[in-house]
């Protein structure tokens, strides 16, 4: 199962993005937790590439089953100027608490909310891997 | 699951304990609504805010940090705040920006305004 979106910035399309992740979640038998985690990283993925990508996000969602476990694969692809994984490090509320600006926490959240994720950045390219693993729902 | 719009409503209790449920998307929009109703209720002398979000099961990091805020301002006038109904993704990612430090959560709200009465009284 596999499916592709082309979302154009406008408001809470990331929502459109986080709705494919349901579906295609309820349809591979993952429980509501898991999908509902998936869903929170994925609007996260796309919220970063809307506000850093500068331009259109694709999104690739992809079903599939490892060793009996069903797997949603979801890559978010934008085009912007592209960062380096390595030197965003993690949040933490102590870093935030006590300052003006309290943002900064969607890949903190996309890494500790999904299972693994890769992260494949250069200029002109950006693409977020991650992958959810699920049992079937109770 | 994806309301784009926020659904509020807000009570002062008699207890002294203001109720803020909501249900939709916690994006910056829902966040600040929820702000704004929280602002009223301090406003009017509250100092325990207890927030529903049965209903409520798609957030954002925007949302979030927004009742980040919120928390910091309540316990700047040594208030207290509180959630309730909380599903489980929601949960841990109050866990992981910190919201479960400075509030307190419960799993439903009949549980949280017997819990949160002696305190708002007291």
């Amino acid at each position: 199962m596999e499916v592709v979106l082309h979302l154009p910035v406008v408001p809470n399309v990331e929502l459109v993005a986080a709705k494919a992740v349901e579906t295609l979640g309820d349809a591979l038998g993952m429980h509501q937790t898991h999908v509902e985690a998936a869903s929170v990283a994925i609007v996260e993925a796309c919220l970063n590439a809307m506000e850093h990508g500068g331009g259109r996000v694709v999104v690739r969602l992809t079903g599939d089953e490892d060793s009996g476990r069903p797997c949603l694969v979801i890559e978010v692809e934008d085009n912007g100027a592209g960062f380096d994984p390595a030197t965003v490090p993690a949040n933490a509320a102590s870093r935030v608490l006590g300052c003006a600006s309290k943002r900064g926490w969607g890949l903190t959240l996309i890494r500790e909310l999904m299972d693994d994720v890769q992260i494949r950045s250069r200029p002109g390219q950006t693409l977020v891997w991650m992958c959810k693993y699920g049992e079937s729902g109770p | 699951m994806n309301e784009d719009k926020i659904n509020l409503s807000k009570d002062l209790m008699p207890n002294g304990i203001g109720v803020i449920s909501a249900e939709g998307y916690i994006n910056n929009e829902g966040g600040q609504a929820i702000a704004d109703a929280a602002t009223e209720l301090m406003d009017s002398g509250c100092s325990t805010l207890l927030i529903d979000l049965e209903g409520t099961r798609i957030i954002n990091s925007i949302g979030v940090s927004i009742l980040l805020e919120i928390m910091e301002k309540l316990l700047e006038e040594k208030g207290r705040l509180a959630f309730c109904n909380l599903t489980p993704t929601i949960s841990k990612t109050f866990e992981i920006m910190g919201l479960v430090q400075y509030a307190t959560m419960y799993p439903d709200r009949e549980t949280a305004t017997s819990e949160l009465t002696g305190h708002a009284t007291g």
